[in-house]
């Protein structure tokens, strides 16, 4: 009977630094997780698709424009998302000179639909008053959007977002679409790095 | 061929030191698990929460208190008149400690550095003022700020002892701030 306890024990405690540890990693070193939603089309499919996150750069830390990220949704904490930094503080970022047309669907991060605001930022303004507004990012935010502008929910809605909630940057990906070996992405299941693609036209 | 390896395993397994140190650091995740997402002691420094929080004015009574963490950053954890430690939203390095004065779609009045005079916290959201009013960089210079930055609710004072026991609501900052509640 007791050697019984004490197998179970034994395994039992096991268990818990085993997954205590991946945890950790986790949380401070890298996550390989997977992403949905169209909103980072076409860097990163809706479906299927696997991210290697880099932990380092928690907290915004030596995070650059242009630079692929995952954060706590602002407006949802139990959701995550994953978006592009299109503005550091400082900046001045011209909101989006497309939202009159009110053409805003629902996007899914994780597994609940979203809903937008009756009224996100400057809908109801006029065309050219749309095209004139103007927003400074400020101090310790970021202005993050998704690749697939006609398709992410980001900080044209929620505004800037607070690098407190930055957990981590993405490297590259993974697609199980793809074959083991020699797909059309990449070798090794679609594996490919996902690289800054900002473009400084000064 | 294998004998120097079977004795050196041997070794290992025999050397008592080793294995207690391998057995330590295989606990280390799960302590640093804990602290994470859980349970934490932090110290308090500055004067924003004054009275509620480091009560005096010499430097050697600075407050340590119990963090609870555990689903910190959900909605309905997050009350009103609970005193919370957050990252701050200007510069994520800091952490601030305030007290929740409204919570998501409550309305409301605020003071001076802040643009407008009446606001309405967003979804998830939640208003933070310090006690000490005129001595808190707080909401009402940075606004709302996401449940996502919140790391836990504080539920005790353990340090200094003669604190223990000290009660988190003697005062509670400015009174009637909210011009509408959401419930």
């Amino acid at each position: 009977m007791t050697t019984i306890a004490r197998t179970w024990g034994k395994t039992f405690s096991y268990a818990i630094r085993a997954v205590c540890f991946v945890h950790i990693v986790h949380n401070h070193v890298y996550e390989f997780t997977e992403t949905r939603g169209e909103s980072m089309l076409p860097t990163l499919a809706a479906t299927n698709d696997y991210v290697h996150a880099i932990k380092k750069y928690k907290d915004g830390r030596g995070c650059q424009i242009g630079d692929c990220i995952v954060a706590v949704k602002p407006s949802d904490p139990d959701h995550r998302v994953c978006k592009r930094i299109t503005g550091m503080p400082g900046d001045i970022i011209l909101v989006d000179p497309s939202m009159k047309s009110k053409v805003f669907g629902s996007e899914t991060v994780g597994n609940e639909k979203l809903h937008l605001p009756e009224d996100p930022i400057g809908c109801s303004e006029d065309y050219d008053e749309s095209f004139d507004s103007y927003i400074k990012v400020p101090k310790g935010h970021v202005w993050v959007t998704g690749d697939n502008l006609s398709h992410s929910l980001d900080s044209r809605t929620y505004n800037a977002l607070p690098m407190g909630l930055i957990k981590g940057k993405i490297v590259a990906a993974n697609d199980f679409n793809e074959p083991f070996w020699g797909g059309s992405k990449g070798n090794f299941w679609g594996f490919r790095k996902i690289e800054n693609i900002y473009v400084d036209e000064k | 061929m294998w004998q120097p390896l079977r004795s050196l395993l041997g070794d290992m397994s025999r050397s008592y030191g080793l294995r207690l140190s391998l057995v330590t650091l295989s606990w280390v995740p799960v302590v640093m698990t804990f602290n994470d997402d859980i349970c934490y002691i932090a110290r308090v420094d500055g004067s924003s929460m004054r009275p509620t929080l480091n009560p005096d004015e010499s430097a050697s009574s600075t407050d340590w208190v119990l963090l609870w963490k555990f689903h910190s950053s959900k909605a309905q954890c997050l009350n009103r008149d609970d005193v919370v430690l957050f990252k701050s939203p200007l510069d994520p390095s800091k952490t601030y400690c305030k007290r929740i004065k409204a919570v998501q779609y409550d309305s409301v009045l605020t003071r001076h550095p802040y643009p407008k005079e009446v606001v309405q916290v967003p979804r998830n959201h939640i208003w933070v003022e310090g006690d000490n009013v005129f001595h808190s960089v707080d909401s009402n210079n940075f606004g709302p700020i996401s449940n996502g930055l919140v790391i836990g609710r504080v539920v005790k004072v353990i340090w200094p002892p003669s604190r223990w026991g000290a009660d988190l609501k003697l005062a509670t900052g400015r009174h009637d701030i909210l011009t509408a509640k959401s419930d």
